[in-house]
């Protein structure tokens, strides 16, 4: 069965899917970053930063299969 | 050793290995962003390339952050864009006419604030020329795809830019800052032992240190957006850096009072000062006769200063949020930021006449090569010798361009490409990493002119004639802006220093008058050694500037006093001396000094018979 994917119109401009996923992601992401640094998300990995960015396609990812 | 450290100390062909590292990074994400523009098959590809020269930074935070705004810009550029072209489609005069009122406006708003969002400011200006003008001049209906496909290609760029520096593990901007803020502190501390010596605090070196932290400002905001504890670090080096100018007049009061100069209280402090962590206990035993409760204080306030930094310096390095959360607000001059904005409107209205006049075709290139750089050269402290500096690089990169364009390609392959591009972008970078301003400033103008110019498309046309054409308008453009700032010159750096003066001097004698003030006492303080920076500038100052330093430092001290005092008294209120606290801010209302020691004297001995009396409270029932 093939995923069926929607373009969003603002405005009568339509958009690609991959951009809204993007856009969510980094919105989602950017929402869990208080709770990152509560649990100390970042202390746990030697290259914090490429375990956010990993997170973050993570987070893409789950939202491309499921939405 | 660390990574970082070992990076640092190494060296090959002259560079740090973290300088070789940084260029190899950027070419890395030139090569991405214009692969994937290709593979995109966006219009504007070059875009994306010259994206990621703007955006190239040594560490992850300030690209990031510069990556934010300068989306939030291109928004806002585009908007005007459509906003500007939809309404003056028909009258060309007025079109470039409202977009010279436009690059005013954007000037202005850039003169509010400093780094990144000042950038973000003058770029929501220049958009507007390179989506509405340049080759839509006369095609108004494709500014909507024209801003589609730079918004696309700036995307393109800041995401590979933010992989690449993910990836290849770019350093992070807190340790640098916490080094940085580390040896001002020992600074500090050094000008307050001088000051325990006996020795004068010259104003000029004041203001110097204080010019030093401030500046630090922008980079400290940065700090957000390098990890998620990111927002934490940058709470924690402001509240370094705001205790570091509470520190330097804490020592600054020191030494104005009499009895400051005592040797056994400046042994006392400097060993308190050295040993990390000892309690602020009581130096009144230390101090002259007669200046004892004053001395006290004062060195007590030192110390407790000194803590304060270290405390703040202590949350920087270990992620944690720090004890105050101090904000580090900018000196925001409207009078002075709107003369800079209306220069830069008639700047823009001047060139765009000129080249009106000519009837010359590809003029749009040269307009919107005006517009870049009287925006980039708004958010330096010398928009002229950006100018100049401009008209330097521009032979440079078109012969860089040139000869990355027909001598070393010529070919349609794009791994070659990238290997062509190679020598041309890390040696811009390297240059960009040299101590020396001027050169480092030549190196990123050559890289972000240099891929202007070159203009990587797919396919590549190895066209002579363009390539000759665009380097000589994009050089004319400086030429035409210079000739514009010298009938019209920018705002003289004496004229930019009396004005700041004078609102410090203003500000002062209604500081009393205010009702609840907008910043802490630190914050303040904070803020008026930001104007000392700008009224500093960058480098040694001269014997004139010194003088004019040296009244900015006084000037400093004596609204710090104020504000300290004033938020002392406002704890009063309510309380059982509010009738002495009121007397005391009377006679600081009126800067009668009789009366303030009146006052003064009136409130220590009155909360000496509290203290006595609590004293008995507390040792009654035991």
């Amino acid at each position: 069965m093939t995923h069926a994917f929607s373009e969003l119109v603002v405005g009568g401009v339509l958009l690609a899917p991959f951009v809204t996923y993007a856009v969510a992601a980094l919105a989602m992401f950017l929402i869990l970053r208080p709770i990152l640094q509560l649990t100390g998300f970042a202390k746990l990995f030697s290259h914090p930063s490429i375990a956010e960015l990993s997170l973050y396609v993570t987070i893409l990812g789950l939202l491309t299969v499921l939405f | 050793m660390s990574v970082a450290t070992a990076l640092g100390t190494s060296r090959f062909a002259g560079f740090p290995l973290s300088s070789w590292a940084f260029a190899v990074r950027i070419w890395i994400a030139v090569v991405v962003a214009l692969y994937a523009a290709f593979w995109l098959q966006l219009e504007s590809a070059s875009s994306a390339a010259v994206c990621v020269g703007i955006l190239a930074f040594p560490t992850r935070g300030q690209a990031l952050e510069k990556a934010g705004y300068r989306s939030f810009a291109t928004v806002i550029g585009v908007v005007a864009s459509i906003a500007i072209v939809g309404t003056f489609s028909q009258a060309r005069d007025l079109l470039l006419l409202a977009f010279a009122a436009w690059v005013g406006l954007c000037i202005y708003a850039a003169g509010l604030s400093d780094g990144n969002r000042a950038y973000a400011a003058v770029l929501a200006g220049y958009t507007v020329a390179v989506v509405a003008i340049q080759q839509q001049l006369d095609t108004p209906l494709h500014v909507f795809d024209a801003g589609m496909q730079r918004g696309a290609a700036i995307a393109v760029g800041i995401a590979a830019v933010a992989i690449v520096n993910d990836l290849l593990v770019a350093p992070d901007r807190h340790l640098g800052l916490a080094n940085q803020l580390a040896i001002l502190h020992r600074q500090v501390r050094d000008l307050a032992k001088s000051v325990l010596r006996g020795e004068p605090s010259g104003g000029p070196a004041t203001a110097t240190l204080l010019r030093d932290i401030a500046s630090l400002r922008s980079d400290m905001g940065s700090l957000a957006t390098e990890s998620s504890g990111g927002s934490t670090r940058s709470a924690a080096a402001r509240s370094a850096a705001v205790a570091l100018v509470a520190e330097v007049h804490a020592a600054r009061v020191l030494a104005a009072l009499p009895g400051s100069a005592e040797p056994a209280l400046g042994d006392r402090l400097r060993s308190a000062l050295e040993q990390e962590g000892v309690e602020e206990t009581s130096t009144a035993a230390y101090a002259a006769r007669g200046a004892a409760a004053s001395v006290d204080w004062a060195s007590r306030e030192l110390l407790r200063r000194d803590r304060e930094v270290r405390e703040g310096l202590a949350a920087l390095k270990s992620g944690v949020r720090p004890v105050h959360e101090w904000r580090t607000p900018y000196y925001r001059s409207h009078r002075l930021a709107g003369e800079a904005g209306v220069r830069a409107g008639l700047w823009m209205a001047m060139v765009s006449a000129c080249l009106v006049l000519s009837g010359w075709a590809l003029t749009d290139v040269s307009l919107t090569q005006v517009a870049v750089l009287i925006g980039l050269g708004a958010t330096t402290p010398n928009p002229r010798g950006f100018t100049v500096l401009g008209f330097i690089v521009t032979p440079i990169a078109a012969i860089t361009a040139g000869v990355l364009e027909f001598v070393v390609l010529g070919v349609t392959q794009f791994p070659l490409l990238a290997m062509g591009l190679a020598p041309f972008v890390m040696g811009s970078v390297l240059m960009m990493t040299l101590p020396n301003r001027v050169l480092s400033a030549l190196g990123r103008l050559n890289l972000i002119f240099m891929l202007v110019i070159f203009g990587p498309s797919n396919p590549q046309i190895y066209n002579p004639e363009t390539f000759l054409d665009v380097s000589l308008f994009v050089g004319l453009a400086a030429a035409l802006l210079l000739m514009a700032q010298t009938l019209i010159p920018p705002l003289s750096d004496e004229r930019r220093r009396r004005w700041l003066l004078g609102a410090a001097r203003r500000e002062l004698d209604r500081l009393t008058s205010r009702g609840v003030p907008r910043y802490g006492p630190e914050e303040a303080m904070f803020r008026d050694a930001e104007r000392i920076r700008q009224i500093a500038g960058e480098g040694a100052p001269t014997a004139q500037v010194r003088a004019i330093l040296q009244e900015a430092v006084a000037l400093f001290d004596q609204a710090a006093a104020i504000r300290l005092c004033e938020a002392s008294l406002a704890r009063l209120a309510g309380g059982p001396l509010a009738a002495l606290a009121d007397q005391a801010r009377k006679a600081l209302a009126t800067r009668d000094v009789q009366a303030i020691r009146r006052a003064a004297l009136a409130l220590h001995d009155a909360a000496a018979r509290d203290a006595l009396l609590a004293a008995s409270h507390v040792m009654g029932p035991a």
